[in-house]
């Protein structure tokens, strides 16, 4: 069963004030780090092998030692902006454990030398947003903030301002649009200046780092996914929900042991390993480890650890459509591909859904997946082109049947040959 | 600050090896070794690139994704892969891509035969359409603006326009409405884009997105010829290209010239060549006759002028406009002083500077070029408002605080538009600018225990990041900025002197042809004559009876339009070189010359920073125009005196025997770029002359008694090429009061109210411009406006402003 670390005392009534939190042995970590040197502290995160739990799975240790050392501001922008469909957990963990998240930030910033602070949330999570603002102020008064100006800063409801750099930029009052990397934020970030960024369940497990010691916490989870991840299970599940397992557990036991599996005499059509944007998988990879090089090897993700359970009452070309339209709607239409290619595939799925399509189209669809990735400026035209990519590749025959079923359903077969649509004229009438 | 000085490095591309400096975007280098890596939104005017169209991959060895090479900057030993299968196929997505959206109305668009959408779709693209679905929709073409319309179909999202308006020009106007797909341009509160650069954007498209409403289907790239020359409307003579068609101009685009203009126009260069072709303009010789001026044969108004001037002999007072071209300049002084015997010739609306100021002002030395602005530790601008006087300076400037930190300081008395870049500004009273800087050299020189504290703080923020200053000096303090630039040691400090902004185009280099009363040539020494104002005091007087204006209507452009009124009624001659015939001269010229608007000219001008720039004709001579380097050199032979120039390149030799540090420039030499001769050998040959003492204190009334403090300006959108040109009229300046919210509370007056400025019973109407930041007790006016000009109440230093 799982090792329970950050939900260890979750549902505890009151564990967002201070006083429930330091009961349950909260800002002991802080203390116990203050007393070491920051190079240690760093090198406990580094041999803990976290790896980054927003999405992209980068080592956190190796990530804040990136960060030029000397006198100069440096910054660290805790990412709360949460928005990958399928994604709950830092909600949750938010609400009912604000200071959990807010002791690891004044961590790793001492860490860091870090000299100011950031939780960029998203504007939707207004309710989260007050508590963390009540547990800032308690938290200060404490004392506990060890110094550090922590600013909790509401985003205005854009998916795309959860990648880090268009994040910076709609920090700093801009139009939340990606920056071209490099500079990497490490070096030039928020104000041109050094900036950590991290979501916030990395974040809020540092404490547990620092509290068990970095070697300890390594021993949890599988050699390259060290310990425990929440794990977000929606879709069509029995027990939808939060749920912290240990790296490793194989997925079946997410989702049929925690989750409940599909409702009775369903059966998995296809699940997202790690959020909307991650490759579908089907109900043969059930029995795979959940972990990150297990589902990367298996040609999708873990991400930021969602999955997204789809049984086999649904049409898959369903799943695409909504998919395609989120990427689509929240493109920030910086860069072509991503613009222009969210934007056509909707249409083409739409065309489909109309019954005005052929299996040549999957064709297209499937090229323009593949025009798509790698080739923008940032991760969010992947984000659409992976998924669909996969679905198209694993279930066309479920496409093509589709595309037939819905022309002889909307009438659009016919044997005649259809009009020329322009009369030429040769000559003079 | 020193300027970048990469080492060369190799890098192979597509097989070859190519030598570029190190860290150039590899788009850049790739050309080097003739290789083109199409892109759309990357232009390196606009800064740093963004790497958003994405049409720039290529392949680098080592790294596993394509990478964009218009943001990576190439390294030595780098191996890049233009033509792989892998770079082809994304190329070609990406033009796919754009096309997704992207009307193919090529035949129809304005754009058509000079696309580089269509250059790139036919070179990179896949050739056929897979995309069959609708295309977005949008209203066309709307007005972005009353110069440009903007057909936000075709538009694909490349980012230079918004780029230009928030990081080059910082209008902060154009930004992009909404997100993904439908993203669109617009302007921020839906306002038109009207701003002092907006026609660039136009240039910037690499689509029909931006067309200029002048020129929209006027012509088609195969229609047309290109013209090189110079834009002489103000002093930046900023490098242009005219587009000519059947002898007309229709477009004036920008000719990139990175030591004068930064390949940038403002819109009154841009638009202001429809004046060219109006109705309105002389294009004939005109005599009064009969108290009308009459059109008349070039005979008869040559013969005319000769015998009027020639009755004048002696008493003949000329006044060059900014305009006028160095050779024109140059034959004018040897029309007056040969031919009229009379030493009266000035080109400078200021008068008073002795010839020993300004060959002290043309030290090599002390003289800073347009690109030190860019890379200088400070930029000082002194007693001028760059986007007014020189807009093109206006930008750089920008830049230089943007791209590479220089630090601003801003000492004027009339706010400026730059105030927001600088780190300390100050503001001296209206016409205090040479006292002002006169007190900082001191001060700098020989810091006194008492001496103010504000005056302390500037200069301590003057010197604070290093010893590059320059000083973008005005006209009415560049003496007073040689004395402070010699202070701070200028001379020594390369990348750093100073840049006087002259009040006429060509200011510098009719000083240098001779337009100077006591001066000649070449600064050489010359008899004593009167300057600008004396020239109106002795004409009112009746101590000269004849005027030339060539260039210049002294009732609309110069300082003490009273005096001058005095002075043209009382003359018996009035000659005048003009393009239209203003107020002064529709009242008093008797014989006008058509002047040749600057596509027909040729000649030289000469850049502030000292550069000689040729002005090429684009177009034949309009109606019945002569070149004027032939009017005059054909009024000197009916005077008598063998001009000995019969073509324009000849009338430039003589100038150049003329002037011994420009000794040995050919036209050829010159060429398209311009030639600084600060930077020659021949430099040294500039004369010595001992200056007395300090500058000439000039009589400057002093201001006692109540009222506001009068100070004056020049907009950008104050000349007759803007009232005159269709597309720019909107613009034209109209008579503004500028005034503080202090003082409009204290009088009862509303911004946008009309209100008499005047003193001592003159008065000149104007509306109310509150600006905020205009020092309480001062009130500003605009001069060279059409009707109610400033220079009605020159040498009133106090006025009250009314409601009317």
């Amino acid at each position: 069963m799982a090792q329970h670390l950050l939900f260890k005392d979750i549902d505890e009534p009151g564990l967002s004030t201070l006083e429930v939190y330091e009961r349950r042995g909260g800002y002991s970590a802080l203390r116990k780090a203050l007393e070491m040197e920051p190079e240690d502290v760093l090198a406990e995160l580094n041999a803990s092998g976290i790896r980054g739990r927003g999405g992209a799975g980068f080592a956190m240790g190796k990530k804040a030692s990136f960060l030029p050392k000397g006198s100069m501001d440096k910054y660290l922008c805790c990412n709360a902006d949460e928005s990958e469909p399928g994604t709950f957990k830092d909600r949750e963990l938010m609400q009912k454990s604000p200071h959990m998240l807010i002791e690891g930030i004044v961590i790793a910033a001492y860490a860091a030398g870090i000299n100011r602070a950031f939780i960029y949330i998203r504007g939707e999570y207004a309710e989260q947003a007050d508590v963390l603002d009540a547990a800032v102020a308690e938290a200060e008064r404490a004392g506990h903030l060890n110094g550090l100006p922590l600013v909790v800063h509401r985003g205005a409801g854009a998916y795309i301002c959860g990648e880090e750099t268009a994040l910076l930029d709609s920090l700093e009052g801009k139009r939340g649009n990606p920056r071209l990397k490099p500079p990497f934020p490490a070096n030039q970030g928020l104000y041109q200046g050094p900036t950590l960024i991290n979501n916030v369940e990395t974040l809020a497990t540092v404490p547990h780092i620092i509290a068990m010691g970095g070697a300890e916490y390594a021993k949890l989870g599988v050699e390259t996914s060290t310990g425990t991840k929440l794990v977000s299970v929606s879709g069509n599940v029995q027990r939808p929900g939060n749920y912290e397992i240990e790296l490793g557990t194989p997925s079946r036991e997410i989702i049929y042991g925690l989750a409940g599996g599909p409702p009775e005499g369903r059966e998995v059509l296809l699940w997202f390993p790690g959020g909307s944007s991650s490759p579908v998988l089907t109900k043969d990879d059930l029995d795979l480890p959940y972990d990150f090089d297990t589902m990367a090897k298996a040609g999708s993700m873990l991400g930021s650890g969602a999955i997204i359970v789809v049984d086999d009452s649904n049409s898959v070309v369903d799943v695409a459509l909504k998919v395609a339209k989120f990427y689509r709607h929240e493109s920030c239409g910086k860069c072509s591909p991503c613009r222009e290619g969210t934007n056509w595939t909707v249409k083409m799925i739409e065309r489909m859904r109309a019954g005005e399509a052929t299996p040549m189209d999957l064709d297209i669809m499937a090229s323009v997946q593949t025009n798509i990735i790698g080739n923008c400026l940032c991760v969010l035209g992947d984000a659409m082109a992976m998924p669909i990519g996969s679905m198209v590749e694993k279930f066309r025959p479920e496409f093509e049947a589709y595309i037939e079923a819905r022309r002889r359903e909307l009438d659009r077969v016919t044997d005649e040959m259809p009009e020329p649509p322009l009369q030429v004229l040769q000559g003079a009438r | 600050m020193p300027r970048p000085q990469p080492a060369e490095i190799t890098f192979s591309i597509d097989g070859r090896e190519v030598a570029a400096p190190a860290n150039m975007m590899l788009v850049d280098a790739a050309k080097r070794g003739d290789i083109e890596i199409p892109v759309f939104c990357y232009e390196p005017k606009l800064g740093q690139p963004v790497g958003a169209c994405r049409m720039c991959l290529v392949e680098i060895e080592g790294i596993p994704k394509l990478q964009t090479a218009c943001s990576t900057p190439v390294k030595d030993g780098m191996v890049v892969h233009t033509q792989t299968e892998r770079v082809r196929d994304a190329q070609a997505a990406v033009v796919e891509f754009l096309l997704v959206n992207h009307p193919l109305d090529c035949p129809v668009c304005d754009k058509g035969g000079e696309c580089p959408l269509q250059d790139i779709s036919f070179g990179w693209g896949g050739g056929r359409s897979r995309f069959i679905e609708a295309k977005r929709h949008f209203q066309k073409p709307l007005e972005l603006s009353p110069l440009v319309a903007i057909d936000r179909e075709r538009c694909i999202l490349c980012y230079r326009c918004v780029r230009f308006s928030q990081e080059v020009s910082e209008d902060y106007q154009l930004i992009l409405q909404e997100r993904g797909a439908d993203t669109y341009v617009a302007t921020f509160d839906g306002h038109p884009y009207v701003a002092p650069f907006s026609g660039n954007i136009v240039e910037l498209c690499p689509v029909g997105a931006l067309t200029s409403k002048p020129y929209r289907f006027r012509a088609r790239p195969w229609d047309i010829e290109s013209s090189a020359s110079v834009c002489t409307l103000c002093p930046s003579q900023c490098n242009v290209t005219f587009t000519v068609r059947d002898e007309r101009v229709l477009r004036v685009l920008g000719r990139d010239n990175e030591e004068v203009d930064d390949g940038w126009l403002c819109d009154k260069g841009r638009f202001a060549y429809q004046a060219v072709h109006v109705e309105e303009r002389v294009t004939r010789p005109m005599v009064r006759d009969g108290g009308e001026l009459r059109p008349v044969s070039w005979e008869r108004a040559l013969s005319e002028a000769a015998s009027a001037l020639s009755r004048a002999r002696g008493r003949v007072g000329a006044v060059v406009g900014g305009q006028t071209t160095n050779e024109e300049g140059f034959l004018l002084q040897r029309l007056v002083r040969e031919a009229l015997e009379s030493p009266h010739v000035d080109s400078s609306p200021l008068g008073s500077r002795s010839r020993a100021d300004l060959v002290a002002l043309a030290n090599p030395r002390l003289q800073a070029t347009v690109s030190d602005i860019e890379f200088a530790h400070t930029v000082l601008v002194l007693d001028c408002e760059p986007i007014d006087d020189a807009p093109i300076l206006d930008l750089r400037i920008r830049k230089g605080v943007r791209r590479q930190r220089t630090k601003l300081v801003v000492a004027t008395s009339r706010p400026s538009a730059l105030d927001p870049n600088a780190v300390a500004t100050h503001r001296f009273a209206p016409g205090e600018g040479a006292e002002f800087a006169r007190a900082l050299a001191r001060h700098i020189a020989d810091p006194l225990p008492d001496d103010d504290a504000a005056l302390r703080d500037f200069a301590r923020s003057l010197r604070a990041a290093g010893d590059e200053v320059v000083v973008v000096a005005g006209e009415r303090s560049a003496v007073e900025a040689v004395a402070l630039a010699e202070a701070l040691g200028l001379a020594e400090v390369s990348g750093a002197g100073i840049l006087e902004i002259p009040s006429g185009t060509n200011g510098r280099g009719l000083r240098e042809a001779g337009c100077v009363p006591g001066s000649g040539p070449g600064y050489a020494e010359a008899p004593e004559g009167l300057s600008t104002p004396r020239i109106a005091e002795a004409l009112s007087k009746g101590d000269l009876t004849a005027a030339y204006l060539l260039h210049v209507d002294p009732i609309r452009e110069l300082p003490g339009r009273g005096t001058w009124e005095g002075a043209l009624e009382r003359a018996t001659t009035v000659v005048a070189h003009a393009a239209f015939l203003t107020e002064g001269l529709r009242e008093h010229a008797t014989v006008v010359f058509p002047a040749e608007g600057h596509p027909e000219k040729e000649g030289t001008v000469t850049h502030p920073d000292g550069r000689l720039q040729r002005v090429r004709p684009a177009i034949a001579h309009q109606g019945e125009n002569r070149a004027e380097w032939q009017v005059l050199a054909d009024l000197m032979r009916a005077l008598g005196v063998d001009p000995g120039v019969l073509t324009a390149g000849m009338a430039f030799q003589q100038l150049v025997e003329a002037v011994p540090f420009y000794a040995g420039l050919t036209l050829d030499t010159v060429g398209g770029r311009g030639v600084r001769w600060p930077e020659r050998a021949q430099a040294t040959s500039l004369p010595d002359v001992e200056r007395e003492g300090s500058a000439v204190g000039r009589e400057e009334a002093r201001a006692e008694g109540e009222g506001l403090r009068l100070g004056t300006f020049r907009s950008i959108w104050a000349a007759p090429e803007v009232e005159h040109a269709p597309a720019l009229k909107f613009l034209a300046a109209r008579q503004r009061a500028e005034l503080s919210p202090e003082d409009a509370q204290r009088l009862g007056i509303r911004n946008g109210e009309r209100v008499e400025v005047g003193a001592n019973g003159t008065r000149v109407r104007a509306t109310v411009a509150l600006r905020h930041d205009v020092p309480p007790g001062t009130v500003f006016l605009e001069e060279n406006v059409a009707e109610d000009g400033a220079n009605l109440l020159s040498g009133e230093p106090l006025v009250e402003v009314r409601r009317s």
